[in-house]
């Protein structure tokens, strides 16, 4: 990778310098004027700069512009004199545009990755919120249930207890969900790694993540929609997975009225379009602006503490689908809710 | 008269540990119990157990040692506990020797049915299930090694000679996750790489649409994403 872009900067640097080069032999030979021949490479030198990464490819590009003008273009032609003060000067001036032009990129440089850096962090601190909101109901329902089982063994009846096990059982599996997109997040996050992206068949992909949902939700069915050729997609195969069953799961939840759940994959250009789709009411506009931000449900008094993870659940699958270097989108369709990602 | 399957579980904490004896015990299983890789290692000398349930973090040493000084003697079946959910650790468990893993959290369900595709599975290779004549049968599906053909509710499946290799290697090793590299290895020879890993996923997404296998039955064949392949009923 990095071997890569220093190739490409010598590349970028030699290409913009010999065509400085070329254009200054063209206009002394065609037009006979050479006056604009050290703008023309003081120029290429700015571009240089801006272009490439750090300072050596500017200042290199300063002095072989200042060679290059001394050779060819100035007298003695094609040979070489430094005892013309005009054309230290205009080293001097080269070399210092090329140090003033590469100082400011590197600074826009990194401060775009403080920028990125923050918006992470922002993201972390949303999730640690709203997790921290959200874990209490269920703990409570599982603490106080397994606490009253064990003191009052005698008293309670055969129906209050398969309740209070109902209870527990079932908070029990919504922190376990709570954890799985916790892991997710640290998974991206993870020493700022890019993810490991391995070839995985999207059938298995899908029919993991089927027998996953079946196994949660036994009487929802899903409509699948699956290309007849085999497509191959790199992806982090848990993550993408994950995305899709906090998509399904969050139509499951919150849509109201749907009784249609379709998942569709496609192939659109070099591009493997993944679609989750409700017939449910719908999401309010006013909510559609800050979906994926981790804010959905707070605010709001739902008494059902199941409700409110959504935001967490979206704000992952975007986190996710960002690291695989695409973006996802909700869209109402007039009878229901559409998300959609792309990969590559 | 004591003819149960005798299983040992090795696992570090308490709670887990009691949970587990108590889902095998309730199921017709005795529960040898072991809290150290070194307390398990004498635990399977002297009672030489038919299946181990093995926690892969422990005190003392890592599970992977454990695993490893089972399988110098034995193909005891070994299912793996795993609190860790990067494949990198259930592949290298399973080319360990380890037959399957479970992750945690599990349910009493997922536990149990590991456990008897475990069981059934060592029985194979002592060869039930294989009928007289070289064949397998695993529900609906017959697979006849010595003409090489397979057969779905009696008609004919044609198979290609690679999709042949792959689907008699995993029923011969019915309900034990198999790797990507040990299919690979098994079928073309060499080494996993990335492009043998696209060819085997090409191969079984044929198999599975020539069984008629639609994502989401888990019939026959169950995969694994990012680990492998086991088959099972």
């Amino acid at each position: 990778m990095k071997k890569k872009t220093v190739f490409k900067d010598i590349a970028i640097t030699a290409a913009i310098l010999a065509s400085a080069f070329f254009i200054s032999v063209a206009f002394q030979n065609v037009f006979g004027v050479d006056e604009h021949i050290s703008t023309l490479f003081a120029f290429s030198v700015f571009l240089i700069s801006l272009i490439t990464k750090g300072y050596v490819y500017g200042i290199a590009a300063a002095f072989l512009s200042t060679l290059a003008i001394n050779y060819a273009f100035a007298f003695p032609y094609f040979a070489f004199n430094f005892t013309i003060p005009v054309n230290l000067i205009s080293a001097v001036i080269m070399v210092t545009i090329a140090l003033l032009t590469s100082a400011l990129t590197t600074k826009v440089k990194h401060h775009e990755a403080i920028k990125a850096e923050s918006a992470r962090e922002r993201m972390r601190a949303n999730l640690l919120r709203a997790v921290s909101h959200d874990i209490r109901t269920p703990l409570t329902t599982i603490y106080g249930s397994a606490s009253a089982l064990l003191e009052h063994e005698d008293t309670l009846t055969e129906a209050q207890k398969s309740k209070m096990l109902e209870g527990i059982k079932q908070d029990s599996d919504w922190l376990v969900r709570m954890v799985e997109n916790l892991l997710s997040v640290t998974r991206i996050d993870s020493g700022n790694v890019k993810i490991q992206k391995t070839p995985i068949a999207i059938d298995e992909l899908i029919d993991s993540l089927l027998l996953k949902f079946k196994k949660r939700y036994p009487d929802q069915k899903v409509e699948v929609d699956l290309p007849d050729e085999i497509i191959i997609v790199p992806m982090d195969a848990i993550l993408i997975e994950q995305v899709l069953m906090n998509l399904l799961e969050n139509s499951v939840l919150h849509a109201e009225g749907f009784d249609k759940l379709e998942l569709r994959v496609f192939k659109n250009g070099s591009g493997t379009v993944f679609e989750t789709e409700d017939n449910g009411k719908g999401i309010p506009e006013d909510k559609m602006q800050r979906l994926f931000d981790g804010y959905y449900g707070h605010g709001e008094s739902l008494a059902d503490s199941k409700k409110k993870n959504a935001g967490i659940g979206l704000a992952v699958c975007s986190a996710i689908i960002k690291a695989h270097g695409g973006e996802i989108t909700a869209e109402n369709t007039g009878h229901g809710v559409r998300f959609r990602f792309i990969l590559e | 008269m004591n003819n149960k399957y005798k299983i040992l579980v090795i696992e570090d904490d308490v709670n887990i540990r009691t949970l587990v004896s108590t889902m095998l015990e309730a199921n017709g299983y005795q529960a040898i119990l072991a809290e150290t890789c070194s307390a398990a290692r004498i635990m399977y000398d002297s009672y030489v157990p038919d299946l181990i349930i093995l926690d892969l973090g422990l005190p003392d040493a890592d599970g992977m040692e454990l695993l490893k000084y089972v399988r110098c003697a034995s193909l005891t079946p070994i299912i793996v506990l795993s609190a860790r959910t990067d494949e990198r650790d259930k592949v290298l468990a399973l080319d360990l020797g380890a037959n399957d893993y479970v992750t945690k959290p599990f349910g009493e369900g997922e536990l149990l049915a590991r456990v008897r595709a475990s069981l059934r599975n060592s029985r194979h290779s002592s060869d039930e299930g294989r009928l007289p004549g070289g064949r397998f049968s695993l529900g609906d599906l017959i697979i006849d090694y010595d003409a090489r053909r397979v057969f779905l509710c009696d008609s004919e499946i044609k198979l290609t000679q690679t999709e042949y290799n792959i689907l008699a290697y995993l029923s011969e090793h019915c309900g034990k996750m198999l790797t990507y590299s040990a299919i690979i290895k098994a079928v073309w020879g060499g080494h996993t790489e990335e492009g043998s890993i696209k060819k085997l996923q090409v191969n079984m997404a044929n198999i599975r649409k020539k069984l008629g296998i639609k994502p989401g039955e888990a019939k026959y064949i169950i995969n694994e994403l990012g680990v492998g392949y086991r088959m099972d009923g």
